[in-house]
């Protein structure tokens, strides 16, 4: 009990600040942060847990924008229902695709992901064009009913929906990590034959993680249709394969912060750095760069060790105490 | 339903399509062969020889100077890149240099930016000449692309198989520690494969720039593509490189000829098949897993 409640205060403590954020950042600009962390969660797991390095991440994002802006603009008025169909498509497409892929070594699926993004780039935008209205996007904000208890049509409301997302995701993956689920991801990253011997499959701790990942960026597609009540071919388009990826190596890879803070770092220094100099992708690509040859550990990565030598300072100090009590 | 006209013109433009994406890949095919690493910024160089061939064109009206020189400073790029940062991460695992070498392309774009701008610019063709093939013109510009290509991959042949250096690397793709333990300086041929893979993207970027617009994000635009083309080949491999990018070319070409949308899509689809089917590409071997 004390220990759940300890996991659950640093995810708390991370969202209650992020929330509180509210009071001098904007809000448009947090909602994009936090759907933007819930779309790397998958990415960073994917690529610090199990050793996969994902190009595709759009396709399912992509995925779960559309499930939603289908619904919306063709069936039903519920946001909620649409975020919902939207989670289903990812999960749909992750299930087909993913026995296929997880077989592949991580250079092979890294470049068969990005295949995937392409192709559902151009299926969006060329094929199915009938359906998706090409590159003109589905807008469906008027379609958008409102909710009872907790009006998701509206801006603000949508950041505390999102926000309890963002906690729900974040403690499921925190609940991974201290598994033994997710100790069998890791072992798969460093050492599958290990594994193998242990008596487990890796194809399937792989399996499970790949729709697990790719289910959650589903999940930040439907919200980011909800949102801005709008989905067009642009959000898988090939130039934006890379930003899960950037964005999770800016946080921190396979760490549970890093994602969010990452995303907060990347949305804001692109915000930033593009009225200043102009001159985005220099900074950014130089910056990934730094941050691989200072030893991968990016922005969370670097400040946690001194968080916690911060925190366990005390928290040692306190245990002598005890300790020097009781011998008395 | 297609006339032979249509046909053999579609045919060229698949080949001269094809020997670009050749030479861009079996850049990044060599890299991974040898060094291990996925090298993106092999599209970098191809975008730097592009906007030499821009600026060289312009200034002094010879598009094959501009060429020249783009291959030039391609090489010297990447020899900075190379000893920056690419010794430091040989021997780590692929992912780390995939990440890297993304930074590096998206990084040097931005430098890209700085000096030419966002504008896309135009190159001129250097021979506005038809040759007559079978009662169908069809560009010479294109027709030579396709023979620099074929003249390369026998070049890229003949060094690999007739001389010591070049005997080396291949030993090297099999076996890199056996090679280091018959006393062969290992990353001097890094060094070497390393600049010889930009010089060639380079080399593909200068001669596609007539063809296309050169703008900031020309290398991004063609990395699925390339990167397909490995994949299809075979990691590592040369000859399959090849097969591949004539197979992507062809299918790029043809497949707008009969439905233009799936066109795009067609190369991607196919990829998929050939690695559920056969999982290291067509020509790549088992013996490459590390």
């Amino acid at each position: 009990m004390v220990k759940a409640l300890r996991w659950w205060w640093g995810i708390l403590l991370a969202f209650s600040l992020t929330g509180a954020s509210a009071l001098f950042l904007p809000l448009p600009f947090l909602n994009e942060v936090v759907i933007f962390s819930i779309y790397t969660i998958g990415c960073s797991f994917l690529l610090g847990r199990v050793g996969f390095i994902s190009f595709g991440q759009p396709a399912y994002l992509a995925a779960g924008a559309y499930g939603t802006a289908f619904y919306l603009f063709y069936f039903g008025a519920n946001p909620y229902a649409g975020i919902l169909v939207g989670v289903l498509a990812g999960l749909g497409l992750s299930v087909i695709v993913g026995p296929l892929f997880v077989r592949l070594r991580s250079d092979y699926f890294a470049l068969v992901n990005l295949a995937l993004a392409v192709i559902v780039y151009y299926l969006m935008q060329k094929v199915l064009a009938d359906i998706t209205k090409g590159d003109n996007g589905l807008w469906f904000l008027t379609n958008i009913a409102s909710t009872p208890v907790l009006d998701i049509s509206r801006p603000n409301q949508f950041f505390i929906f999102a926000l309890l997302a963002a906690v729900a995701v974040w403690a499921f993956y925190k609940y991974l990590d201290d598994s033994i689920y997710g100790a069998c991801c890791l072992a798969t990253k460093t050492n599958e034959d290990k594994l193998k011997f242990l008596g487990y499959s890796n194809y399937n701790v792989r399996l499970l993680a790949f729709i697990i990942a790719n289910t959650t960026t589903a999940l930040a597609g439907a919200m980011y249709a909800v949102y801005l009540g709008f989905v067009s071919p642009e959000i898988t388009s090939p130039a934006r394969v890379a930003d899960p990826v950037v964005v999770t190596v800016l946080g921190g890879t396979g760490t549970l912060y890093g994602p969010l803070i990452g995303a907060l770092a990347y949305t804001g220094m692109k915000d930033v750095i593009s009225k200043l100099i102009g001159n985005w992708e220099l900074f950014i690509g130089f910056l990934l760069v730094f941050i691989m040859l200072a030893g991968e550990r990016g922005i969370w990565g670097t400040l946690q060790p001194r968080l916690e030598k911060l925190l366990f300072r005390n928290h040692a100090m306190t245990a002598a105490d005890e300790r020097g009590e009781a011998r008395r | 339903m297609m006339d032979a006209q249509l046909l053999i013109s579609g045919v060229i433009f698949g080949l001269s399509i094809g020997s670009i994406y050749f030479l861009t890949a079996i850049g990044l095919s060599l890299c991974f062969g040898l060094m291990r690493i996925i090298s993106l910024d092999q599209l970098l160089y191809y975008s730097v020889g592009a906007y030499l061939t821009y600026s060289l064109s312009s200034a002094s009206g010879s598009v094959w100077l501009g060429v020249l020189a783009g291959m030039i400073v391609a090489g010297v790029v990447s020899f900075a890149v190379e000893r920056l940062v690419f010794l430091r991460i040989y021997e780590r695992e692929l992912p780390f240099s995939l990440i890297t070498s993304f930074g590096i392309l998206i990084g040097g774009i931005g430098v890209i930016k700085f000096f030419w701008g966002v504008v896309p610019r135009p190159v001129p063709v250097p021979t506005l000449a038809q040759i007559n093939i079978a009662g169908t013109d069809v560009p010479a510009y294109r027709l030579i692309v396709i023979g620099i290509a074929g003249l390369v991959y026998a070049g890229i042949w003949l060094f690999l198989n007739r001389t010591i250096i070049g005997k080396a690397i291949r030993a090297g793709i099999e076996n890199v520690e056996h090679v280091e333990g018959l006393g062969i300086n290992v990353s001097r041929l890094f060094t070497i494969t390393f600049i010889a893979a930009a010089a060639l993207s380079g080399l593909a970027g200068g001669l596609n720039a007539p063809l296309i617009m050169v703008d900031p994000q020309m290398g991004i635009e063609v990395l699925a593509f390339v990167f397909m083309v490995v994949i299809i080949g075979g990691l590592g491999s040369i000859k399959g490189t090849l097969v591949s990018a004539i197979i992507v070319g062809q299918v790029v070409s043809l497949g707008s000829l009969i439905y233009a949308p799936l066109a795009q899509m067609a190369p991607f689809a196919i990829m998929l098949l050939i690695l559920l089917i056969k999982p290291t590409g067509l020509y790549g071997s088992a013996l490459l897993k590390r």
